[in-house]
């Protein structure tokens, strides 16, 4: 039964890998492209916050602070000091870690819901600051990114398709540590976290040690998402680098797909950007609340009749599958 | 100088009372139903739009909507208890957060779709007039607030200490496991303690009506108030939420006054963080007896 099961897993992983790749040249309309991007971003981002919301279950509302810090060194070193975004995309994962130095050390002494609040409060402080930084940081007005054409050093592209191989890289990354994480020590040592903080402890897991670092990765990947998302837009203003829609979203995606699984942020971006596209192109884009009425339905639903999210449901299914087809066999056999 | 500290102390005691209505809500529910309601600002939204059609479609006043929205909440929060948050109280920390929080986007944009972004206000003939007390100005609107909120908040200790139901849900509070051995009937006294925390939002929002616009968005402000409140004055501590909303109202105005018009909010999560550095159980003890 085992060695079987290697080729189908193969199957399954190559052939959605070949499509994703080849996406961008046979999709021409830049509508298309732009909401690829979006998934592929978004899904980054629920990637990042999964890593500590979802396998150590420290659930950040706040997780914007780190897009924005990412969003504002990069803009600061490229419009301030001439740096490339590809240098200020790392400076700036270097800032956001550095920053969830102190905000992990106030907000890791709440658990639970209070541990939620005291991150909204710390990105909304962020925010407020920046809004107030108006010789160094443009304040409230915010600034757009000087074009400089075709500039593949600068993170300008004219193409859009490189945008979109930029962000599936971005995701790609994320997984693999995912991917990595989830399969070390860490990972269980985090999943102790997750399950029973007390219990972890108890038995000699470092928690204020292991979530620490846990939040310094997730807030380096996170920063990383908002540099490539400025560039992207070509602007900045604190709304937007510090939009409470992004820790709303990057928790979200990662819950509706199955919180603290390597594929659920990815399964969740899909699902519900995929229906904010499918009601756009319905309703036209002049209903504002619509998208955000649906995505707080789906997630009713998670909540109440699934909390494992999708994943959940379709490893059920995949299960459901194979067991049911060695019994079906055999039922024929029998008759 | 001393006047300005006055006035900026006086504006802030005034706005206090309604983050009190607020965070006492959000601390009764989290004593109780130990449960963090994220959209406890949205239901202070949906007092704002019952007493604005009342007072647009029949011309009944803002304040005596009160005695329609209060009601009426009470009766959504028994109804939220019993339908949604009963489902997830034996779940984990993610199903128990975000349910509230989901909640809170849906009323958010459901009033998007129905009432638009607008600014919605109502007139009333007390909305302009104020008094003057020594060099203190007093808006009439704020004045009558404060006082039927206090009026309210006093009337909640007086129901907690005094009724055989409001001491049910304080012995709830204190442990949950003796007081159904004691044979309180949980169920019930997490609705009422959820409905009773809704109608304080009605009241909050049919009160703020005469001098605050109504818009879908208007519930984030007071809940994140509140929330710091509900930290500062140590969670599910009713007299701690009271004394801490009040601080927190004067701490924002003399932010506003003192700092800068768009400093009062980063005043108030100045105190939470360092609250959280500082004293993260908060200022008082524990359940009030």
């Amino acid at each position: 039964m085992k060695a079987k099961l290697p080729r189908p897993r193969w199957l399954w992983l190559g052939a959605p890998a070949a499509i994703v790749l080849v996406l961008p040249l046979v999709a021409s309309s830049a509508f298309a492209i732009d909401i690829f991007v979006r998934v592929l971003l978004f899904a980054f981002i629920g990637v990042a916050w999964n890593l500590m919301g979802g396998y150590a279950k420290q659930l950040s509302l706040g997780h914007a602070a780190y897009f924005g810090l990412g969003a504002y060194t990069s803009t600061i070193l490229l419009i301030r000091f001439g740096v490339s975004p590809w240098i200020g995309m790392l400076a700036g994962g270097v800032v956001a870690m550095l920053a969830s130095l102190p905000i992990g050390a106030l907000c890791f002494r709440l658990r639970g819901p209070y541990f939620a609040i005291a991150t909204i409060a710390t990105a909304q402080v962020l925010m407020l600051l920046f809004l107030k930084f108006r010789d160094f940081a443009w304040g409230a007005e915010g600034t757009t990114m000087p074009n400089l054409g075709n500039a593949p050093l600068m993170m300008q592209f004219d193409a859009k398709a490189a945008y979109y191989y930029i962000a599936l890289a971005l995701l790609a990354i994320g997984l693999v540590i995912t991917y990595r994480i989830e399969r070390s020590w860490m990972g269980y040592y985090l999943v102790a976290v997750g399950e029973d903080e007390d219990a972890a402890e108890a038995i000699g897991v470092d928690t204020l040690r292991i979530k620490r670092h846990i939040y310094m990765i997730s807030a380096f990947l996170t920063a990383l998402a908002g540099t490539f998302y400025v560039q992207y837009i070509y602007f900045i203003d604190p709304n937007t680098a510090f939009s409470f829609n992004v820790s709303v979203e990057a928790a979200l995606v990662s819950i509706v797909g199955g919180i603290g699984t390597l594929w659920g942020p990815v399964v969740g971006t899909v699902l519900l950007e995929a229906t904010s596209a499918l009601l756009q192109s319905w309703l036209g884009s002049g209903h504002g609340g619509v998208q955000l009425t649906v995505y707080a339905l789906i997630l009713i639903a998670v909540i109440l009749w699934r909390p494992s999210g999708l994943v959940g449901v379709l490893t059920d299914a995949y299960a459901c599958v194979v067991q049911a087809r060695p019994a079906k066999k055999e039922a024929l056999l029998d008759g | 100088m001393l006047e300005t500290l006055a006035q900026a102390v006086v504006n802030g005691l005034l706005i206090g009372g309604i983050y009190a209505l607020v965070s006492i809500g959000v601390t009764l529910i989290f004593g109780v139903v130990k449960i963090v309601n994220f959209a406890q600002g949205e239901f202070v939204m949906i007092g704002m739009y019952i007493s604005f059609f009342l007072a647009t479609r029949f011309g009944i006043d803002p304040l005596l909507s009160l005695f329609i929205s209060m009601p009426v909440l009470f009766v959504v929060g028994v109804l939220l208890q019993h339908f949604l948050i009963r489902r997830v109280l034996a779940l984990g920390d993610m199903p128990q957060i975000f349910l509230t929080f989901a909640l809170s986007l849906l009323l958010v944009n459901v009033a998007l779709l129905l009432f638009t972004a607008d600014y919605r206000t109502v007139e009333t003939s007390y909305s302009e007039t104020a008094i003057h007390l020594g060099g203190i100005y007093v808006p009439v609107a704020k004045l009558i607030a404060f006082v039927v909120a206090m009026a309210l908040s006093g009337t909640l200790w007086v129901f907690l200490h005094s009724t055989d139901l409001g001491k049910a849900m304080r012995a709830a509070a204190q442990n949950r496991d003796v007081a159904m051995l004691m044979g309180i009937n949980p169920d019930r006294v997490f609705c009422v303690a959820v409905g009773v925390a809704l109608a304080l939002a009605g009241a909050a929002g049919s009160l703020l009506m005469p001098f605050y616009p109504a818009y879908p968005m208007v519930g984030q402000v007071f809940v994140l108030m509140a929330f710091v409140a509900v930290v500062l004055g140590t969670l599910g501590n009713v007299t701690g939420a009271l004394i801490a909303s009040l601080m927190m109202g004067v701490a924002e105005s003399l932010g506003i006054q003192f700092v800068g018009a768009d400093s009062g909010l980063i005043v108030v999560f100045l105190m939470l963080l360092l609250t959280l550095a500082l004293r993260p159980s908060g200022l008082f003890g524990g359940w009030t007896r």
